[in-house]
């Protein structure tokens, strides 16, 4: 007996014909330190459960953060109410398992056992290590660390159980850099689940060198320009590029790849896997869905290879699901999971070397905004250097980038050997790209 | 509901070990949402919340925990487990709690809770109606959205203070796309209210915003690239106030400006903005989408004169971050539910009327761009660097507003921006946001009269503005 059977019970007794729930449970730990102390702690213990049925072939869902017999009743209440009102046509389904699932291993159990005591203080001598490397760093705004356990289980009323549990940490440390009238803020952070591998000289190298290395910029003439794109810059287009391999935005027409299936999206030397079952922080055995993941390449020497797909829009494709589904409840959703860039042969310095003289952007920001999914168009702010000679020179302050996702994939001359892994699930090395529109002056 | 007499228990385990300060933040809320895209409804569906936030603070250390196990064993253990984070002696007892008095500027009338789903369907799609009534094939995918929140808190703290509170708030949104052989052009309008359903049906006219959504998509749809580079930039009231709430309204919450983490910090009193320009921060208003009357730790809300004449006059505080600058909270604490520790956050944010009409202003720009609305952007307040993507703008030729453009952000410095406000005009008006940063994603309206800024960089894919 488990203690959702009632749910499953009241589901079927208000018609459902199926159902089901899955529930999310989390331990997080963080803090954050300022002026060597502890400012802020916090402890959460979460618990969130959304539920989804169907009747007469229309889904309706409801979620809540406690589970007892009257949530259990608001939950199927709910349902029938918001199955009841929905129009969609699309095929909706409980998905009864996939043949197999394969094993992947995302707990690190020696995580939790670290005591508190040590984290706190390691994150003090961070602090330390940061302000001591530089004087030109007049405060550190902070470094945090976070923590986070997560169990994730996913039960239907045709009888399928699974279960998957996470865990990580991320330290973070925010310096503030001064020479002069001008400021400059940025930081460095390391994410893994594995504590042993928390190396904190390096990170406070790393996050001095990225803020005072700004200081003394100024904007450099719009142009159009040859531009090494640093690892961390290109992560985040990386993202909004392969967000257009979303089938539902092929099947609506609002995608960047429709028809291009089996052509060329980006340069040939540019090959992305999504890869679930890889050893890392995000590999998942199976989506939100219930069905089976698997390593795949998307885009494959410049060539798009597949969509991703949920069950719905694989149903309405004539193709089998991904196990990409990861919306809610309330809406079906696609997405990948661990997005891996295949990298080349040059080091940072031999790419800088290679483009001899333009922009080495180390910066994008404001991507909801500047960057347009559906034309692939994007103007953002930006942060960088001049390439000088083929040397990174002097730094650039407050400039934009604008182009095309496309062209700016289409452009990408060569490809870097210092992959590193985002939090955003993305693990890529920097790139040259050869034009990108520089607003500066 | 948590009582009395649990909450004493409560709050003195949290006070054992020496914190100077504990509260408990109840929440039970429900929300629904609805979604209708191309004319069918594809998303219907309710949440429902309820757990409880603890914060206890001792001198400069905040200590957070939720949970959702609300029984009495529950909450001590819960409460026990984050008092191991001081280990001083027992500072404070817990007897007894006062009501604290407030208004109600923004009682619950015309409950969402009282239309049906069918209704709000019905409601929305009176504006697809309007949409499908241009009848442009350009427009290729429709989105309209209502969603609607009740949220009741109850708050006990170790000043034996404890207010509850139940408030209601509805947003409606379109989102239109359009596309044609050159590509796609978006656009939204998302008109949000703490008045009640009729708001949506007496106040606003839903058809009409429907309309505008789709028109305001066409006619950039085929708009020419925005021009780069430094230039006069004039930025429309209503929505533009986005660019003051991001570069300046962040810059000025305590959770910068207490740790010098900010270039207004220590400036009260200075010269912050050019003399036109005076700015508020208004959790009064009544029925508005930023207003509360009490905020999630219990100051009751006001009206904040930020800037006067270009002087600096205050900062949005909350208590915690008020410590490190000796000031109390001025009812700026927020959150956006009980999983969040709160913090200085903004409610109705806006630069005053100035003294010069649009028109004025228009005719005094040369050679620039008229911004009119922003689709958002960010910003780091320690620095105050900004940037924003313009979803409606226009060039300005010799006086008068021409060629609409496309793909436009703005980036700068918020205190630098500030000083370079040379004229603003007379035509407040507000727009509606949620504005997310550390303690969540909250409801805040935005709002300036129509203004000129003598210099911004503008990012676009346009070449040299000519």
């Amino acid at each position: 007996m488990s203690k959702y059977d009632i749910f499953f019970k009241l589901a079927k007794e208000a018609g459902i014909e199926n159902c089901e729930l899955t529930v999310s449970e989390s331990y997080s730990f963080g803090f954050a330190i300022f002026h060597a102390q502890v400012e802020q702690y916090e402890v959460n213990n979460g618990f969130a459960i959304a539920a989804r049925g169907i009747i007469n072939g229309k889904a309706g869902s409801a979620s809540c953060d406690v589970f007892n017999k009257e949530k259990a009743k608001y939950l199927v209440d709910e349902i029938v109410k918001n199955a009841k009102v929905m129009e969609d046509d699309d095929p909706v389904f409980i998905y009864p398992g996939s043949p197999k699932y394969k094993k992947v291993n995302t707990v690190n159990k020696e995580l939790r056992d670290i005591p508190e005591d040590k984290k706190i203080k390691d994150a003090l001598e961070l602090e330390r290590l940061v302000r001591a490397k530089d004087q030109r760093i007049v405060e550190v705004a902070n470094i945090y660390y976070q923590e986070d356990h997560s169990s994730f289980t996913i039960m239907n009323s045709l009888g399928l159980k699974l279960s998957q549990k996470n865990n990580n940490f991320f330290m973070y440390a925010a310096a503030v850099a001064k020479q002069g009238d001008e400021v400059k803020s940025n930081g460095a952070f390391f994410l893994d689940n594995d504590y042993s591998k928390l190396d904190l000289n390096k990170l406070a190298d790393e996050a001095v060198n990225n803020t005072v290395s700004q200081l003394g910029g100024e904007a450099c003439e719009s142009n159009n320009y040859k531009v090494v794109l640093d690892r961390d810059a290109f992560s985040s287009l990386i993202n909004a590029y392969i967000s257009s391999t979303d089938a539902e935005e092929v099947q609506k027409k609002t995608s960047l790849f429709i028809g291009k299936l089996g052509q060329k999206i980006a340069s040939k030397k540019v090959t992305i896997e999504d890869a679930p079952l890889a050893k890392s922080l995000f590999a998942r055995s199976f989506d939100n869905e219930g069905v089976a993941t698997y390593n795949k390449p998307i885009i494959k020497n410049g060539i798009l290879q597949t969509y991703l797909y949920n069950l719905t829009t694989a149903a309405k494709d004539g193709v089998e699901s991904t196990g990409n589904g990861f919306g809610s409840a309330a809406k079906s959703g696609v997405s990948p999971v661990f997005l891996r860039m295949k990298p080349g042969k040059l080091s940072l310095n031999e790419l800088f070397a290679k483009v001899n003289n333009g922009v080495y952007i180390t910066e994008i920001n404001g991507l909801h905004a500047g960057l347009d999914p559906q034309t692939g168009n994007f103007s953002l702010q930006s942060a960088g250097f001049l390439i000088k000679d083929g040397k990174k020179d002097r730094p650039l302050d407050v400039i934009t980038i604008s182009g095309n996702l496309i062209k700016l994939f289409e452009g990408i001359e060569e490809v870097g050997n210092d992959s590193k892994v985002f939090a955003q699930a993305v693990e890529n090395p920097s790139v040259i790209v050869n034009k990108l529109a520089v607003g500066g002056k | 509901m948590i009582s009395k007499k649990i909450a004493i228990e409560v709050l003195n385990a949290a006070l054992s070990t020496g914190a100077d300060y504990a509260e408990i933040f109840f929440e039970d809320s429900h929300a629904n949402s609805l979604s209708i895209e191309n004319g069918k409804v594809n998303v219907s569906t309710s949440n429902s919340m309820c757990g409880v936030g603890l914060r206890l603070l001792k001198e400069n250390k905040s200590v957070y925990g939720y949970t959702n196990n609300l029984t009495k064993a529950g909450l001590i253990k819960h409460a026990l487990s984050l008092a191991k984070s001081f280990n001083g002696e027992r500072l404070l007892t817990v007897t007894d709690f006062q009501n604290i008095k407030c208004k109600n500027r923004n009682p619950i009338t015309d409950s969402f809770d009282d239309h049906s789903r069918e209704e709000k369907i019905a409601l929305l799609k009176g504006g697809i109606e309007e949409i499908n009534n241009l009848k442009d094939p350009r427009i290729v995918r429709t989105i309209a959205g209502f969603s609607n929140n009740y949220r009741f808190v109850q708050l006990y703290n170790s000043k034996g203070k404890t207010f509850k509170r139940a408030t209601e708030f509805g947003r409606v949104g379109f989102t239109v796309v359009c596309a044609d052989e050159n590509g796609f052009e978006s656009s939204f309008e998302g008109p949000g209210t703490q008045v009640g359903y009729k708001y949506f049906t007496d106040v606003i006219n839903v058809k009409k915003v429907a309309k505008e959504t789709a028109e305001k998509a066409l006619k950039m749809l085929t708009a020419a690239e925005c021009p780069s580079g430094k230039m006069p930039v004039v930025i429309g009231n209503g929505w533009g106030g986005v660019l003051f709430h991001e570069a300046c309204g962040h810059p000025l919450e305590a959770s910068a400006v207490s740790k010098g983490l900010s270039p207004f910090a220590g400036k009260v009193g200075q010269k912050v903005a050019s003399s036109v320009v005076s700015a508020v921060d208004d959790s009064t208003m009544p029925g508005a989408w930023g207003s509360i009357d009490i905020d999630d730790e219990g100051n009751l809300g006001t009206k904040r004169l930020l800037i006067k004449n270009g002087i600096l006059q205050d900062y949005m505080i909350d208590d915690f971050n008020g410590r490190r600058i000796n000031r109390e909270g001025n009812g700026a604490c927020r959150r956006q539910n009980y999983r969040f520790c709160p913090t200085s956050r903004m409610s109705n944010t806006y630069i005053c009327n100035g003294k010069s009409t649009k028109e004025e202003i228009i005719k005094a720009t040369k050679l620039g761009l008229y911004a009119v609305s922003f689709k958002g952007g960010s910003v780091d307040p320690s620095t105050s660097e900004f940037n924003f993507g313009c979803s409606e703008a226009y060039i300005i030729r010799d006086g008068k507003i021409c060629e609409p453009v496309k793909g436009a952000t703005l980036v700068g410095k918020g205190h630098e921006i500030l000083e370079k406000i040379d004229m603003v005009a007379n035509d407040l008006d507000v727009g509606q946001g949620m504005c997310g940063a550390a303690s969540g994603s909250i409801r805040t309206n935005v709002g300036q009269p129509t203004l000129r800024v003598s210099e911004i960089t503008v990012g676009g894919r346009g070449g040299e503005l000519k």
